[in-house]
């Protein structure tokens, strides 16, 4: 549609690519969420769970059997037959399940973010609910009608360690399913760098399922210095229930979907509370995913990290906890608990490995100080200076309390007498999507244009283009 | 561009909030009234013209040619005119479902046909237009592009509902919870910025609606073998004896369902529609077989044998004893005084019972429904004189005498309880007599009116669907609990605010903040004044008052009602916060200290105050604040002078001028819309 009034040519806005006022998307996916906004916003847009429902409707005149995906936080309630998946891969935060990923992300970018099509999927009859199949809807919708993304290009952030096969796969989508003009894989740690303003630095990235420590160096990843381990939100939930086992009397985890209404305790006294009563099986998926969001409450309010000097073993620091007020924490069922030097304890075995609880498996996980040293030690030595001096810390779980001071110390303490300086963003949400806004800024530069791989350079290379221009 | 702001009078505004299911539209923003015009969003299109049209249209057959062609079949186009049916939902398109525009084109139909219906000139009419979050961006884009282009006005201000809410509620921080037709919008402001929003509603990727078109369903669907049909239904639901009770943690159903049966006396013998009241709805737990009382003798004899017979272990088990027995001594004294009136005055307890008890508390009630009934009945024709021919065949009821006058005779106001159709005055037909001379009758477009009284037992309390509120509650304590800064989520649970209209629904309200106070509150706890010492900063209050708790605060929490405030006080002290000491309680104390507090939350759950001097708005309700809202921020964008400089710069930014389009193109909504 042409503007109805003749502009000057001074006032006809510039259509480039990368300028400006393109619409570019940027999807950041990780294991717990899943980030997606317009280039150039400073918060993304749509960013849901990772994890999806998977629900089982049973027909009973043909007793065939579907499936459907829902996604959104929204809708992850108790139901019969519901379970709770994950797309991406926990040990290697990249895709496991590309069906679901492919329709994760459709959800996001296309649903959330781009307006209704004249063939909505709610009124083709695709969408009934016995006939919705499995995954086939997205597909036809997509052929019969103009490319969804049509007008969009995309930028995607990807784990530094993902594997060629996965990045075609990543270009296969967006450039045949959804239309995409153009397209660009960029890694986090890159975007996390970016973000932070830098083109150097040593990211520390402490995510959900593992903390991972790369140097960037001009724009650029070097990859033998790439380091990761589990040793983020997750692990330290499974430190926290290892901790709950434990202690006396041992606490139950009632997540909060189970209690109808409760009753306000003493502290230490047995629950009392109304638990809701479902007619159905709830999966276990379901209410591990609840119980996670207990988890993150009590990682929030009450877990703290020892902020040093020297290790929380050390003789002396247990005593001194000891003597200040801890944190109560109230379950969902209302009972409650004074919470002191395990709050300390509890997060120690980021950094010292013999302060961890032992996991049910019994294996151990590298420490962030090991990380660093590992990661340090692969790069040049003249590089080290500049990144110790550039150390971008981002990613979720490093906003535990006292964890910037934390790690400042141990860096003091491994590398004595060079210049140490973190950065790490003061708003939580730009802790949190620290990937997402770099490759947010990234995508909107006016000079980013000629990076991006066209659609016609794919059609002419093939998705092999990805390995050579990504790098 | 400054001199471009502020040069428009109120009353050159044109103020829109679009809704799924009703716009509300108004031009001007001089009175801060409740919108002046509800229009149903919704458009039919034009198979022809493949245009839309504000209302249904059909092809009928002229009136003045029904004579003619009885016998031949010619007569060709003369003989069909178009018919605009204003209430028609035939074939309507609705542009926006839960919130999201489904339908651009129709929606762009609808705006223009909003925009034509209020306003006559076509200079100078700045558009405040309030958007759904669910609106996407080129959603937005779209929108800007088509105003600009279409219409002639000179500037645009998009506006998010939540935001739009904050002005018309005037908090610097709240949790908007907008309960719409079938969508539940959670967004929480924390000092005038949008920090977590959870929405309802939207397709994931089947759509599993929510709002008030749920419990409208569910009414339905208990009420459907009675006869019911939607219509009857959702005017139910409206109607002020449908309520969601208070929620009763204690009960397996969560609410206190009424047991006792009142029986309704014999208030309406005559009214045919009404059922028996022995073959009321089945009620889950009957305590006692419903007797059927016809007269105001068995009527007390039922309420004398009632009240020697009590469930004392229904009491016990409940647990609260003491509130039972208070009640029933309550009841006893009203019964008493209510036998005594009875007595003295026979001929009216018919209308005095009624009211005698809450509707909470009846098991039945009757309710009185309003069908409107569309016809077209052969009318006779009379200039005047009295015709003799009784022509009505379908509106047997209403007089002879009426027919001859049908203009104008029933005045819908004068209408009795008894279930008697008659004819309203309106006349849709579109033709004005014409043919008065060569015809002795015509087909007339008549509305009637039926009055029908219906007893309604339990549904009316039992269609309050818990597995939705629980959607709603469990919505909401994600939304505010995944606000990213903890710090900032005890000010949005203090500050809950609900609107839209599907929280009219008596009780709603309430209702969610019973279950939310029942399931997430979390009480000050006594296991820091065994453990530790207290604080040294606790040893003497301080003159600000901040931590000294407040009556209205302990009164208002039930659950903590039992804690020692002196306890609370010294708990949540020596957490380091005595912010959040001060928060529910007084909002004299200073805010910079609760900052970077890590206290969980919440530790109390109120509804934001609403304002009350605008007597118009309180009396019409807070439910529809957004209108509100919109207005103020239409006075905000387009009608004040005299910013400074910064001012000037905030309010350029609030909405897209004409010239700023020309430059920028539709894009420029993206910066210069209050989209939060």
């Amino acid at each position: 549609m042409a503007s109805q009034q003749p502009l000057p040519n001074t006032q006809i806005p510039l259509d480039v690519y990368g300028g400006d006022e393109v619409s570019a998307l940027v999807l950041d996916a990780g294991y717990c969420h899943t980030r997606a906004g317009f280039a150039g916003e400073d918060v993304p847009k749509s960013v849901l769970p990772s994890f999806y429902g998977h629900l089982k409707s049973t027909n009973s005149d043909t007793s065939t059997t579907t499936y459907r995906d829902i996604f959104g936080d929204e809708c992850l309630n108790p139901r019969a037959d519901f379970e709770i998946k994950n797309y991406m891969s926990r040990t290697e935060s990249v895709v496991e399940d590309w069906d679901a990923a492919t329709k994760i992300w459709e959800h996001m970018l296309i649903k959330r973010l781009q307006p209704d099509r004249e063939t909505h999927p709610s009124k083709n009859g695709l969408n009934d609910p016995p006939e919705d199949g499995e995954g086939d809807v997205a597909m036809e919708d997509v052929e019969n009608q103009e490319k969804p993304l049509a007008e969009n290009p995309l930028l995607m952030t990807e784990a530094p360690w993902n594997a060629g096969k996965a990045r075609e796969k990543a270009i296969e989508i967006v450039m045949e399913n959804w239309g995409c003009p153009a397209f660009w894989l960029s890694r986090t740690p890159v975007c996390a760098a970016f973000a932070a303003g830098k083109a150097s630095a040593l990211v520390i990235d402490v995510g959900g399922a593992n903390t991972t420590v790369t140097a960037v160096h001009d724009g650029m990843i070097l990859k033998r210095s790439i380091q990761k381990a589990p040793v983020g939100g997750l692990w330290l939930s499974q430190q926290i229930r290892t901790m709950w086992e434990n202690n006396d009397p041992k606490i139950d985890v009632i997540p909060t979907y189970m209690v109808e209404n409760k009753t306000p305790v003493d502290a230490g006294a047995p629950a009392q509370a109304k638990l809701r009563k479902f007619p159905f099986e709830i999966a276990p998926s379901f209410r591990t995913y609840e119980e996670e969001r207990l988890l993150t409450e009590f990682k929030e309010s009450v877990v703290e990290v020892w902020r040093g000097p020297g290790r929380y073993a050390n003789p002396g620091n247990e005593d001194l906890v000891k003597t200040q007020p801890g944190r109560v924490f109230e379950m969902p069922d209302g009972s409650n608990q004074m919470w002191r030097e395990q709050r300390y304890r509890v997060s120690e075995g980021m950094w010292d490995e013999t302060a961890a609880l032992p996991l049910p498996d019994g294996s151990k996980v590298q420490t962030i100080p090991e990380l660093i040293k590992a990661a340090l030690n692969a790069v040049d030595v003249d590089l080290r200076p500049n990144l110790l001096g550039n150390v971008v810390v981002t990613g979720g779980t490093s906003l535990l309390n006292g964890f910037n001071d934390r790690l400042n110390n141990e860096l003091a303490t491994i590398y004595p007498g060079v210049k140490i300086k973190l950065h790490a963003a003061g708003l939580t949400t730009e802790r949190r999507f620290g990937s997402w806004i770099g490759g947010s800024i990234l995508a909107s530069l006016g000079t980013f244009h000629q990076m991006w791989i066209s659609r016609k350079e794919y059609e002419e290379n093939g998705a092999g283009i990805v390995e050579k221009r990504c790098k | 561009m400054a001199s471009q702001q502020g040069k428009w009078r109120e009353e050159q505004i044109l103020v829109i909030c679009p809704g799924s299911h009703t716009t509300m539209a108004q031009l001007g923003c001089s009175e801060l009234t409740p919108p002046a015009n509800r229009i149903p969003t919704r458009m039919f299109k034009d198979e022809e013209s493949n245009e839309y049209r504000p209302f249904r249209t059909y092809k009928r057959k002229k009136a003045d040619a029904t004579e003619g062609t009885n016998g031949s079949k010619d007569g060709g186009e003369d003989e069909w005119e178009w018919v605009e049916d204003r209430d028609s939902v035939e074939g309507a398109v609705y542009p926006i479902e839960g919130g999201r525009i489904v339908n651009m084109e129709a929606f762009l139909a609808f705006l223009d046909h909003v925009h034509s219906l209020l306003t006559t000139t076509y200079h100078n009419t700045p558009i405040v237009l309030m958007a759904s979050p669910q609106w996407t961006r080129p959603d937005c884009e779209s929108v800007a592009r088509y105003i600009f282009e279409k219409t002639k006005t000179p500037a645009l201000c998009l506006l998010h509902s939540a935001v739009a809410t904050q002005y018309g509620l005037k908090w610097p921080s709240m949790t908007v919870v907008d309960i719409g037709f079938e969508k539940v919008d959670v967004t929480c402001i924390y000092d005038n910025l949008i920090v977590s929003h959870k929405d309802l509603g939207f397709p994931t990727p089947v759509r599993e609606i929510s709002g008030g078109e749920v419990f409208t369903q569910k009414l339905w669907a208990l009420l459907k073998d009675k006869g019911f049909t939607y219509d009857m239904a959702e005017q139910l639901k409206k109607s002020p004896i449908c309520e969601v009770l208070p929620y009763a943690a204690d009960s397996d159903d969560l609410m206190e369902l009424p047991t006792e049966n009142i029986p309704l006396t014999a208030v309406q013998p005559a009214a045919a529609p009404v059922l028996p009241s022995g073959e009321g709805p089945k009620i889950v737990e009957p305590p006692k077989p419903a007797p059927v009382a016809e007269g105001e003798n068995e009527n007390e004899a039922v309420d004398d044998r009632e009240e020697g017979v009590l469930d004392v272990a229904n009491i016990v088990t409940s647990g609260n004893t003491r509130e039972f027995l208070a009640k029933r001594e309550k009841e006893k004294a009203e019964k008493a005084k209510s036998k005594k009136q009875g007595k003295g005055q026979e001929a009216e307890p018919a209308g005095a019972k009624p009211t005698r008890l809450p509707n909470s508390k009846r098991k039945h009630n009757i309710f009185h429904y309003e069908d409107l009934v569309h016809e077209d009945v052969e009318v006779p024709l009379s200039n005047g004189t009295a015709q003799a021919e009784p022509a009505v065949p379908t509106n047997s009821d209403a007089p002879a005498s009426d027919a001859p006058a049908p203009e104008g005779t029933a005045n819908p106001d004068e209408m009795k309880i008894e279930s008697k159709p008659e004819v309203s005055g309106e006349t849709n037909g579109e033709n004005p007599a014409p043919a008065t001379e060569s015809t002795k009758t015509r087909t007339e477009r008549r509305t009637k009116r039926v009055r029908k009284d219906i007893e309604v037992g339990l549904e009316r309390f039992l269609f309050a669907d818990r597995g939705e509120i629980n959607r709603i509650t469990d919505t909401i304590y994600r939304t505010i609990q995944s606000i990213d800064d903890i710090y900032k989520r005890s000010t949005c649970w203090d500050n809950i605010v609900f609107v839209g209209n599907g929280s009219r629904l008596r009780g709603l309200k309430e209702n969610i903040i019973q279950t939310l106070s029942a399931r997430h509150m979390i009480s000050p706890s006594t296991a820091t004044i065994f453990t530790s010492e207290l604080p040294s900063n606790m040893a003497t209050p301080t003159g600000t008052g901040s931590q000294t708790p407040t009556g209205s605060f302990t009164g208002q929490l039930p659950t903590t009602s039992s804690v020692n405030p002196l306890l609370q006080a010294a708990t949540t002290a020596s957490l380091g916060v005595p912010g959040s000491a001060q928060a529910p309680g007084s909002t004299s104390g200073d805010v910079g200290v609760s900052h970077h507090s890590h206290g969980q939350t919440p530790m109390s759950i109120k509804q934001a105050a609403l304002p009350t001097y605008l007597a118009e708005w309180t009396k019409n309700g807070f439910e529809e604040a957004m209108f509100l809202g919109s207005l103020v921020a239409a006075r905000l964008a387009f009608c004040i002078h005299n910013f400074d400089a910064a001012g000037t710069e905030a309010q350029r930014l609030m909405s897209l001028n004409r010239v700023d389009y020309n430059e920028n193109g539709p894009k420029a909504i993206r910066t210069h819309s209050m989209m939060g």
